[in-house]
């Protein structure tokens, strides 16, 4: 199946596909008109469209720019990378040699780099899946490419978050392009965009193992350990701390902490997506009266799942449906779960769907969505009488509708489990 | 130990000498409307034991409790603070502020409300750079009643059969406030404690080796009066040492005075997860003078908290009627719950922007999450603010301490020293208090008895399902191909 849709007739829908120039320069143009409307409701309204998390990157950037560290910044708990990428922001200046416009452009430079990822992330998928060297995929003619890549480039939900300053857009650009890399068998440069997305973000490290797996030429255990998975292991290890080493020399225990130990320690007792949310308030409230420690063991599944078990099954017949299946288990069975997190996975979509039972199947694709935005309904509908009209809807109303929720991505996953792993595997 | 008894009536209210009797230790006179303030020092070798040596090891400490209960004052007695207990505290070294001594004594005396475990654990630091009368700690708790404080003071400083002596303790349960201060260059403990304007008997009788001072006086204006100073007059009286009473007028420049308006605070409905605290000013007045700006200082206990992120964009603290954020007390955990929240909470100084009459403001607020409770709700008690106009004194103008002078409120500090502070005065909303509750939602524990088993069940089943799906997809293959060539 190449074209989910054949036309009966040359449409402008198929026409805008023809070329790449109409689709990136409407996600462009996407992009700018939100960016732009941004700016404005910033200036003219006291509620404001920029992410608090972008407050928070510029600040840091700030910090950088005159000498101290990003960790300044309360609640800054990035890699100091992310503040050397936006110290462009940190120009602004209030003295009159600085234009006013200049001065927005500067403020917005960081939204403008994580729209830019976007826009290449997109690019990435195209590449993706129209690519022939590819071992797992049937390569897409490019007009269905940029179809698929449009759900990504056109989504206003991504382009939204992108402007609003939220840096999980660039998470989208590193998978993509550790993807890619890996499938046109650029095992340096694979190694190093792996080793650099964990100092990142942690969780792409739930990768390596699909990486290393699919890289193999047999499905035998004994052959399991070869020169190429060493190489790759090795040089990605080494990036990953040499980047550490490189972070501790610069600003010593409070990148570990707020980076990394951070994540360990925190009590993520807030209300979220996470089906553990509710046992973790109650948890963290009476650390000595708690019998099970469910919480402790979380990691289990989540881990069994994203780095173990699914690599294992899927990533030799569709490694990029392995990838997706992973992160969508990471997120589905992470404690603390927000929907910025949706997009890690939903980069990836692109490259699944079009040989989706899905997309095949109307019916199943339409009751998925339609059952994964009812979830978060459910439970947004809860979060809001809670949040803001201060009713005690912990229980039963956020924890069933946490794991109502968490029970359709169950589903969800072991759908496209089922799909890719019963993807013919591709011989060379 | 010394003692003074003072009786502060309104301007032109005053009493005529005959009408006061003493009788060598006793006077006695009239009832008056007036507020009456207490005042006893003690040197540090009268005080308890376990009191002289916290107290040795100190520089600097002065608790001001204020009553959650509205009360009207009179000049000189202006200075207002949020109410509760406010402590603010410097160590005598560095290593005395990780003792804990000093919160293990005030639990003993205040009541187990005042928790803490060390002055840097708990205690929020004071910024001592710009003006050095401030101290380098500050404490807060929204505690409503002296009782704790007058059962410990009864049971340690009067003798069992002293009668006179519980009874005047008992009495500081209707006073609307106490202070009590102590520092090592004066080496005493000074007691300060008021009660209402409301009808007052006078009567007072001193002890053997008690100096007591008792003045009946009443605000005055005199002629000569400056517009920086305050003026007071009426009668002193030595006990066991004068035979009547002798008449007296002074004036002195005060830092305190009267906005003669008065403001309400609220919070908006529904207050949700993120409350609105709503000021209130049905006419402001601006004191006299050019700068002059209208103040907000609020201590919030730990349970609700400002984010001086969202108080800094101009635009947003405009359309809220705030003109700037002035101070906040760090660091604030803009995350952790109360439960694991070690600060008491924190300190907000807003200027106010006052344009219109009538004048609101409305306070961006936030809660944290609270434990469990068995009705799914719990309730957060936060103190009015202090509101006051801070105008700046002409060039030169000098406030030495004046005899009703307080210093070390939290707020002054913030101020430069040629600051005078017009108050504007609390008015509850309903009732007497000037707390204003919100109900937080929390974690219903009575629904809880199956989020543990609850949530294993159906992570573990949706754990299998995934493993099943990943097993049917390894092992059974052929099956599935089968089915595909069947389609």
């Amino acid at each position: 199946m190449t074209k989910p849709n054949p036309p009966s007739a040359p449409s402008l829908l198929t026409s805008f596909f023809d070329r790449p120039l109409p689709l990136y320069l409407s996600a462009a143009l996407l992009r700018l008109i939100f960016l732009i409307y941004g700016l404005w409701q910033d200036a003219n309204s006291p509620v404001k469209y920029t992410d608090i998390d972008y407050l928070v990157f510029t600040d840091a950037a700030r910090f950088v720019s005159q000498g101290q560290s990003p960790y300044a910044r309360e609640t800054y708990r990035y890699t100091p990378v992310l503040a050397w990428l936006l110290l462009p922001t940190s120009w602004c200046q209030t003295n009159q040699h600085h234009h006013h416009y200049l001065n927005l452009i500067l403020f917005s430079s960081g939204k403008i780099l994580f729209a830019l990822a976007d826009l290449i992330a997109g690019y990435l998928l195209e590449l993706i899946l129209t690519t022939t060297n590819s071992k797992s995929h049937h390569p897409l003619p490019p007009s269905t490419a940029r179809k698929f890549a449009s759900i990504w480039l056109l989504n206003p939900m991504v382009a939204t978050i992108s402007t609003r300053g939220s840096s999980e857009g660039l998470l989208g650009v590193l998978t993509t392009f550790l993807l890619w890399s890996v499938l046109s068998n650029r095992l340096t440069l694979s190694a190093i965009l792996l080793g650099f997305s964990v100092h990142f973000k942690i969780y792409p490290f739930i990768y390596a193992p699909a990486i290393i797996w699919w890289m193999g030429p047999t499905t035998q255990l004994s052959k399991l350990i070869t020169l190429p998975r060493l190489k790759f292991a090795f040089i990605s290890l080494s990036t990953f701390l040499l980047l550490n080493y490189a972070m501790f020399y610069f600003y010593g225990i409070d990148f570990i902490q707020h980076t990394y130990l951070h994540h360990v320690t925190r009590v993520d007792h807030r209300h979220n997506f996470s089906p553990y949310n509710t046992q973790l308030y109650l948890s963290s409230a009476f650390p000595e009266l708690s019998e099970y420690k469910i919480e402790s063991l979380a990691f289990l599944p989540q881990l069994l799942l994203s780095c173990l078990l699914i690599p294992l099954a899927t990533a030799k017949k569709d490694l990029a449906g392995s990838m997706l299946a992973q992160t969508f288990a990471f997120v589905t069975f992470n404690k603390v779960c927000t929907s910025q997190y949706f997009l890690w996975y939903m980069v990836l979509l692109p490259l699944y769907l079009p040989n989706s039972s899905f997309l095949k199947n109307k019916t199943l694709g339409l009751t998925a969505l339609g059952l994964w935005v009812l979830g978060q309904a459910m439970w947004l509908q809860q979060g809001y009488e809670l949040e803001f009209l201060g009713k005690s809807t912990f229980l039963p109303g956020l924890w069933v509708a946490s794991l109502v929720f968490f029970g359709v991505n169950c589903w969800i996953l072991g759908e496209i489990i089922g799909d890719i792993g019963t993807r013919k595997m591709k011989h060379l | 130990m010394r003692e003074r008894i003072t009786f502060i009536q309104k301007l032109g209210d005053s009493i005529d000498p005959a009408e006061v009797k003493i009788d060598r230790n006793v006077i006695k006179a009239p009832q008056v409307q007036a507020v009456r303030e207490d005042r006893l020092t003690i040197a540090l070798d009268e005080l308890p034991s376990e009191l002289q040596s916290l107290l040795s090891g100190l520089h600097e400490l002065h608790i001001r409790w204020v009553s959650p209960v509205a009360y009207e004052t009179v000049s000189p007695l202006l200075a207002r603070l949020p109410p509760g207990f406010h402590l603010f505290f410097t160590p005598g070294n560095e290593i005395k502020a990780t003792s804990t001594i000093l919160c293990q004594t005030l639990t003993k005396i205040f009541g187990p409300q005042i928790s803490c475990t060390t002055p840097s654990e708990s205690f929020t630091t004071l910024p001592t750079d710009r003006f050095s009368h401030s101290t380098a700690y500050q404490f807060f708790h929204p505690l409503s009643t002296l009782s704790p404080f007058i059962h410990y003071t009864q049971s340690h400083l009067c003798s069992l059969s002293n009668k006179p002596c519980t009874t005047r303790l008992s009495s500081l349960l209707t006073s609307s406030t106490l202070d009590i201060s102590y520092d090592t260059i004066s080496h005493s403990l000074r007691l300060t404690s008021t009660w209402p304007y409301q009808r007052q008997q006078i009567s007072a009788s001193s002890h053997p080796n008690h100096r007591t001072e008792v003045g009946i006086l009443s605000s005055d204006k005199p002629k000569t009066l400056e517009s920086h100073e305050l003026g007071i007059s009426g009668l002193l009286t030595v006990l066991d040492q004068d035979t009547k009473p002798s008449v007296t007028m002074f004036t002195f420049p005060s830092r305190h005075r009267d906005a003669e308006s008065f403001f309400s605070a609220t919070f908006l409905n529904p207050t949700g997860l993120h409350p609105t605290l709503q000021l209130s000013l049905p006419s402001p007045s601006k004191p006299p003078g050019n700068t002059c700006n209208l103040h907000a200082y609020l201590t919030l206990p730990n349970t609700i908290f400002p984010d001086k992120y969202q108080l800094s964009d101009p635009l947003f603290l405009q359309s809220k009627n705030i003109s700037s954020l002035r101070y906040i007390s760090t660091p604030i955990d803009l995350e952790a719950p109360a439960y694991l929240t070690k600060k008491w909470g924190s300190t907000l100084l807003l200027q106010l922007s006052s344009s219109s009459s009538p004048s609101t403001a409305e306070i961006p607020l936030h809660l944290r999450y609270l434990p469990p409770s068995y009705t799914g709700y719990s309730t957060v008690q936060t103190p009015y603010p202090a509101i006051f106009w801070a105008c700046t004194a002409e060039e030169g103008t000098k406030f030495p301490t004046n005899p009703f002078e307080k210093v070390n409120l939290g707020y002054d500090g913030l101020f430069g020293p040629r600051t005078v502070f017009w108050h504007v005065e609390p008015r509850p909303v309903s009732g007497k208090e000037l707390v204003n509750k919100v109900r937080v939602p929390v974690l219903d524990l009575a629904k809880a008895d199956y989020v543990n088993l609850g949530t294993a069940l159906v992570v573990l089943s949706g754990f299998l399902w995934v493993v099943f799906k990943l097993v049917s997809v390894v092992f059974g293959k052929k099956k599935v191909e089968k089915e595909k060539k069947t389609q």
